[in-house]
């Protein structure tokens, strides 16, 4: 069973993200279950997205990922990888984009939000953690609105051959094969794009 | 067929017209409104053939339209959240009583949580009081099942039959074969056969009590032996049971693998239990019930939101003198409010079991104490919202004057978030143009506000608004008009004239609707000029008597955004007033604290903030000639 988990603010992509994984496993003819929030979280609230799949034949049965139980968290902001931290797997990775949305909350209550101490907090807490440069992969891209298949990109490359994460079960151009699937006909370069220039990004560093 | 990854909402869609649907109507509520537009959509593409859908006015109205329908001899669906089956009672008790020609299913969702609804109160529990029968799903591939048969039921025993998901089945997705193309049937019997039996009568309804308590005990025969029910047994000799019902059955049985494995993984012996799944738990399969509990000695039922499969069980106990215990929300061995899930379900199942495997304990390890706290992100208007600018004219408008704020349901409710804070009450559809009716008549010297929606004016703010006229209120009502019903995902309502089918009907001006009831003080406005709508909320709060405010601009879902507003950071004082004053997502204080910063990708260029400013620092190109955004 391979538990995924994104986390994000409304608008950042999260429900797309899922469908390309969910897309992925039937290629794969695996069982599969996504779940979303939806409805007045979507309102500039905290918006989760949980993708399980039977990688082992196994029989999904619960639409959510439980606590302690996520082979993968896709963090699209700082914030929400630390809201999301309770449900990574002692031995789960977390991959985060370190670009921050600001909430009207922190501003009114006068105190900063600071992402430094966030991220190290993740790195320290998480088997395995990736911190990623978002912003930079976005403006190579050009746009924001690859965020989301960038991120995954991230977390499918950096669990190839490794015993952790989606444990090398989908690899690179499976997942360009599943975003073709999902996006429409006018972005599929613009994200295989993405796919690229974000694995380009991990092996520099 | 091809393999796609539909929302359970949407292959209930598409189980509802492969059973034949010939006409479908509801009023939207999270979490149910994706299957009407599903069935649009599909109309629309010229997939479902012969299908009527629509967005009625609110449930009552959907539900009568159907109740025609179905007596014409249609199959027909309703949809609603759990809230809407309050609105539609009063249809769905008599209609029960008369019966039903075509098959008429209810779909009803509800939310425990709750996630974005009013209450927790529980479906199962409203097929019990109407004498209907109800399924109850516990992943969507058993809702489109359930879907199917559904239809067949009610039309086999003349009722209509409910289907009951919860959010977590209706916004789940899974991949499922779906149809190239599907047909409506045609009408039972060719159309509506006069009969006296669709006439409710005291003394018809004295019959029909007769039939309904005649048919239900067939019905939950034909549940005894159904597929709804399973009953799985590991082990030899169980003596305890696990119960389940809709989402908890997957709960449950997501946590007894993780037992199972952990137990294998350490070479500890798996328990013994037996478990039983209940999917139609109104008529309550009391043999299957019983059946199921023979020989045990204790079983722990997983449920959410009221205790129905729990009664269903102590009755059994009582009825069949079964020296069982029944644990689950009334002993608190299970959660007694909110969601369920696999987590709660392992370690209430370890202790149930008296199974502990090493490696299941330890869920949550990463839940540390020292860590940060997350950023405080509640939901909130969008970036360039009207409702912002109506609720801020409105407190301009008011000042200091001792008021009351009546809210209601949708988008606008967060009008009762900070900075805005302009919400004082809100408690069910429609309910703020009476509400403050109420306000008005113990404190005559409060100004009475209630805000409403555009579409939620429609659903159910009519008969207050006559009521106002009639009595002579003096109350203020504020139609936050953005042309949709936002909340739920910008469906069209009578006043926006788009309808599911294509053909668009003349809008209904809510201006017209509120002179011809009688408010002789209707100003209009656009609420993202702060001078014009404080003016039009001034005048209708001074009026004597019943007035009304009309704020009009579209939702920003509907339209492009213009270009975003600008700081002039020369001119910005960094003095925060305008946050304060609006708290617009798209703005915030830059890291130094010296200037506001507008992010550029947030801003929609409503222009609404240059009004604000004290110190004419923000431009916005919507406020040249020419700039507004379009639709």
């Amino acid at each position: 069973m391979l538990n995924i988990l994104i986390a994000g603010v409304g608008g950042q992509g999260s429900v797309l993200a899922a469908k390309i994984l969910a897309q992925a496993a039937l290629e794969r003819g695996w069982q599969v279950r996504t779940a979303e929030t939806i409805g007045m979280a979507q309102r500039g609230g905290n918006v989760t997205s949980h993708v399980r799949m039977g990688n082992a034949g196994e029989c999904v049965h619960a639409p959510l990922v439980a606590k302690g139980t996520a082979d993968v968290i896709i963090a699209l902001e700082p914030g929400e990888g630390l809201r999301a931290l309770p449900y990574l797997a002692k031995d789960g990775l977390m991959v985060c984009a370190t670009t921050s949305i600001p909430s009207v909350m922190t501003d009114l209550s006068g105190e900063a939000y600071c992402t430094e101490p966030i991220i190290a907090y993740l790195a320290s807490a998480a088997a395995h953690f990736c911190a990623v440069d978002d912003a930079a992969i976005c403006d190579r891209v050009g746009s924001r609105k690859v965020l989301n298949v960038a991120m995954l990109a991230v977390a499918v490359q950096l669990s190839a051959g490794a015993d952790y994460g989606l444990r090398g079960a989908i690899d690179i151009d499976e997942l360009k094969e599943a975003l073709k699937n999902c996006v429409k006909e006018r972005f599929i370069a613009l994200n295989c794009e993405s796919v690229d220039i974000a694995v380009e990004t991990l092996q520099k560093a | 067929m091809p393999k796609k990854l539909l929302m359970g909402n949407e292959a209930f869609a598409y189980a509802a017209l492969e059973a034949g649907v010939r006409v479908v109507a509801g009023y939207p509520g999270t979490p149910s409104s994706e299957l009407v537009e599903t069935v649009a959509k599909l109309h629309a593409s010229g997939v479902a053939q012969g299908v009527h859908v629509e967005w009625s006015t609110n449930e009552k109205a959907a539900l009568e339209l159907l109740a025609g329908a179905s007596m014409a001899g249609a199959r027909v669906l309703f949809t609603c959240k759990q809230v809407g089956m309050n609105v539609a009672s009063d249809p769905l008790l008599s209609l029960n009583y008369v019966g039903i020609k075509g098959g008429c299913v209810l779909f009803v969702a509800d939310d425990p949580g709750p996630i974005s609804s009013q209450t927790e109160q529980d479906t199962r529990r409203f097929a019990d009081f109407a004498k209907v029968p109800v399924l109850d799903p516990s992943t969507p591939d058993e809702g489109y099942a359930m879907m199917r048969e559904a239809f067949e039921l009610s039309e086999r025993y003349g009722t209509p039959v409910i289907i009951r998901p919860t959010t977590r089945i209706c916004h789940a997705s899974t991949f499922f074969d779906i149809p190239a193309s599907t047909q409506a049937r045609p009408l039972i019997d060719g159309g509506f056969q006069r009969d006296s039996k669709w006439v409710i009568f005291p003394r018809r309804a004295y019959q029909a009590h007769a039939e309904i308590t005649e048919r239900l005990p067939r019905i939950r025969q034909e549940f005894e032996s159904g597929a709804f029910n399973p009953v799985v047994q590991h082990g030899d000799d169980p003596a305890r049971g696990i119960v389940c019902g809709g989402v908890s059955a997957a709960y449950a049985r997501e946590a007894l693998a993780m037992l199972e494995a952990a137990c294998d993984r350490t070479g500890m012996l798996a328990p013994s239990y037996r478990l039983m799944q209940i999917g139609t738990p109104f008529p309550f399969p009391y043999e299957a019930a019983a059946a199921f509990a023979d020989g045990l000695e204790d079983v722990l039922v997983f449920e959410e939101l009221d205790h129905v499969l729990e009664d269903g069980f102590i009755q059994l106990a009582g009825s069949h003198h079964l020296d069982l215990h029944v644990h689950g929300k009334l002993d608190e061995s299970t959660l007694r409010r909110g969601e369920n899930g696999t987590e709660d379900c392992l370690g209430r199942l370890a202790a149930f079991l008296d199974c502990h495997p090493a490696g299941i304990a330890d869920l949550s390890a990463l839940d540390q104490p020292g860590a940060p706290e997350p950023p405080m992100r509640p939901p909130v208007l969008c970036a360039g919202c009207p409702h912002r600018g109506g609720f801020y004219a409105v407190k301009r408008a008011l000042g200091k004057k001792p008021a009351v704020l009546c809210g209601d349901i949708g988008c606008y409710t967060l009008g009762n978030a900070q900075p805005l804070d302009a919400i004082d009450t809100c408690l069910c559809m429609g309910a703020g143009i009476t509400m403050a009716q109420g306000f008005s008549v113990a404190e005559p010297d409060r100004a009475c506000v209630a805000f409403v929606g555009d579409s939620t004016f429609f659903a159910s703010a009519l008969t207050g608004v006559a009521n106002a006229v009639y009595n002579q209120h003096n109350v203020t009502f504020v139609i936050l008009d953005n042309a949709t019903t936002a909340m739920t995902g910008s469906q069209p309502h009578p006043g926006t004239g788009q309808t599911l089918m294509g053909p668009k009907s003349e809008p209904i001006d809510i201006e017209g609707v509120l002179r011809a009831l009688g408010v002789h003080c209707t100003v209009r406005a656009n609420p993202l000029r702060l001078d014009e709508a404080v003016a039009a909320a001034r005048q209708a709060i001074e009026h004597p008597g019943p007035s009304a405010v009309i704020f009009e601009s579209p939702c920003v879902q509907l339209i492009k955004p213009a270009l975003p507003a600008v700081i002039d950071p020369d001119t910005c004082t960094g003095c925060g007033a305008c946050i304060r004053a609006i708290g617009c997502p798209a703005m915030g204080m830059d890291t130094d604290g010296a200037c506001v910063h507008i992010d550029a990708s947030l801003c929609n260029g409503c222009g609404f903030c240059v009004d604000v400013c004290p110190f004419g620092a923000i431009s916005a190109p919507a406020r040249e000639e020419g700039g507004e955004a379009a639709c």
